[in-house]
């Protein structure tokens, strides 16, 4: 809107010219200072794992070196022993987020259209507290619930429901817990916000219209949200592929997520080249599976297109 | 009318099971900060002997001192730079913005450990190679590691709070002859510090909260609280540490309430609130 009115005033001659001064200074001078932090601490050491990835471990105290140049680091990182981590990680990946997408689509839909109005806010931030808790601690808390001594295991042996102690503490389950507990505020929040925005008229007007409450859910509500229900995929996936402290806590100290890989190759084995290799392969396949998955939904939603109407507002 | 009565029944169960699976794990970690035993994760008995040994274990409150002053010099940082991208990115957006904005979306979304293991060898590079000692203080680093997801967040929110509110009182201001500085801190500024507010305070939380880039980057002297626990992962946890955890979850909770709190007098609503925050 701003941007609208700024090229229209600047673009008609008859229009007063306001805001003299404000013309003279570039209008990116405010965003420089933000910029070049950025390029100092971001893009340019990125760059410079990019660069690494390209060299080789000079013998066992060299770290890296770059006088020669290949893919070879690549080959490396997607050898058997790596390659197995980068599946698995991805399982870990893609079922935590579904776990999360199938926990919050019913719990953003009740918080949205069925808790009280009044509890609305209270509950919202009850949902945020955990995500504000340490992390790790967190994480440590889970590891007390599901030790084979713990309150879970007692729990389900008391009521008759296990015979011999729990045994999920330090297996890929117990990653999956932590994850979809770990990334789950980040799921309901966009898609709480993308639910109230889908106005209650809306789906009245919809059910005035003699669809029924099911054919409302599938033919407006969720539509509609989709923008919120995608961030919140995006929120969700992209952090979980990259986590390793959830899984160095729940996992094992040989937990097998390619975070821990490529921690691993910083910080024991000292093969800053490799880990760099894994770092870029990480990214890459984060990129890709998201591309995959547009396009997938993308596909599926071809015949459904042709008999969409419904647009809510201006696309602004 | 019964099924729809089941619905609603069965949607409310399932908040019920959510909630407590949110709240689960933190409530095992409050209750066992009362544990007497040697080992955190072994339930001995009730006490409050943890409490009582932090404030002899110097190491602890070392680490937690660490955290708290990179996380205020962190936001302090975050905060000044997210609220001036923020501001040009509502007010001023030309053909850099979607550029920058692409910056900020990469900073976002790439991995933690990414912006881990970039930030070493860069740190090294920048301490050692080219002599600029100031990378080799530990606070720096941590500071520095800290302040970037953070400014994209301020960003966002400053930038989002902004493109709600119209341009004219700024116009007025202009009118009236007003400098472009004084412009900016007598109009703009108020009119986004319920988002600058909220901004810094989550910049501090996130900096608190941050372990992977922290674990990387620290230089040992200068060992932050979420390192020392994942040190403590691997050498044994002992109830001191969620003895801590405690005070800093009170203490975050009293945080989260006054960013509620500075939002709701500046007239936003609950859900407003969750939408700032969610950079929505």
């Amino acid at each position: 809107m701003t941007t609208l009115t700024e090229r229209q005033s600047a673009s008609s001659p008859k229009a007063p010219r306001r805001r003299p001064r404000w013309m003279k200074l570039p209008s990116f001078a405010l965003a420089i200072p933000a910029w070049a932090w950025l390029f100092a601490f971001f893009v340019a050491p990125v760059a410079l794992v990019v660069w690494f990835s390209f060299g080789y471990k000079p013998g066992i105290f060299g770290t890296h070196a770059n006088d020669v140049l290949s893919f070879d680091r690549y080959a490396e990182a997607l050898s058997p022993t790596f390659f197995a981590t980068f599946q698995n990680t991805l399982w870990v990946g893609v079922v935590g987020t579904l776990i999360c997408l199938a926990i919050s689509i019913p719990f953003a839909y009740w918080l949205a259209f069925k808790a009280p109005v009044s509890r609305r806010g209270i509950l919202l931030a009850m949902v945020m507290i955990p995500f504000w808790t340490n992390f790790l601690v967190r994480t440590i808390g889970w590891q007390i619930i599901l030790a084979p001594s713990g309150v879970l295991s007692e729990a389900l042996q008391s009521i008759g429901a296990l015979d011999e102690p729990l045994e999920i503490l330090f297996t890929r389950t117990a990653v999956l817990i932590g994850v979809v507990y770990n990334y789950l505020p980040l799921m309901i929040l966009p898609m709480f916000v993308a639910f109230d925005r889908v106005a209650l008229p809306m789906r009245e007007a919809s059910k005035d219209l003699g669809a029924g409450r099911w054919s409302t859910l599938f033919n407006v509500t969720l539509p509609l949200a989709k923008p919120g229900i995608v961030v919140g995929i995006l929120l969700v996936y992209i952090p979980l592929m990259g986590d390793y402290i959830t899984a160095t806590v729940l996992g094992g100290a040989k937990g097998n997520m390619a975070g821990q890989m490529v921690a691993n190759q910083f910080q024991t084995a000292q093969n800053w080249a490799l880990g760099s290799a894994m770092a870029v392969v990480l990214v890459l396949t984060i990129l890709t599976t998201v591309a995959i998955a547009a396009l997938i939904s993308w596909l599926a939603a071809w015949p459904l297109r042709a008999n969409q109407k419904l647009v809510l507002g201006d696309k602004s | 009318m019964k099924r729809l009565a089941l619905t609603d029944l069965s949607l409310k169960v399932w908040a019920v099971i959510v909630f407590a699976f949110l709240f689960a794990p933190i409530a095992v970690i409050i209750i066992y900060s009362f544990n007497e035993g040697r080992l955190l994760v072994a339930w001995n008995e009730f006490g409050f002997g943890s409490f009582a040994a932090i404030v002899t274990k110097p190491a602890i409150t070392d680490a937690v001192m660490v955290s708290i002053q990179t996380g205020f010099v962190a936001a302090l940082i975050a905060t000044a730079l997210g609220t001036m991208a923020g501001v040009a990115l509502a007010r001023r957006a030309g053909k850099w913005a979607a550029p920058f904005l692409l910056l900020l979306v990469l900073v976002t979304v790439t991995p933690e450990i990414v912006d881990a293991v970039s930030l070493l060898p860069w740190m090294v590079f920048l301490g050692q190679d080219l002599g600029l000692s100031i990378f080799d203080n530990g606070l720096v680093r941590l500071v520095v590691g800290h302040s970037l997801f953070a400014t994209a967040v301020v960003a966002y929110i400053v930038r989002s709070r902004l493109v709600g509110i119209d341009e004219s009182l700024e116009e007025a201001a202009a009118d009236l002859y007003a400098p472009p500085f004084k412009r900016f801190t007598q109009i703009t500024l108020p009119l986004v510090m319920p988002a600058v507010l909220a901004g810094g305070l989550l910049s501090f939380t996130l900096s608190l909260d941050n372990t992977i880039v922290s674990a990387f980057v620290q230089v040992s002297g200068s060992t932050p609280w979420p390192v020392y626990v994942l040190s403590a992962v691997r050498t044994g946890l002992r109830p001191e540490i969620a003895a801590v955890s405690t005070i800093m979850l009170l203490l975050t909770l009293l945080a989260l309430g006054l960013v509620a709190y500075v939002l709701r007098r500046a007239g936003d609503s609950a859900t407003d609130i969750a939408k700032t925050v969610g950079g929505g």
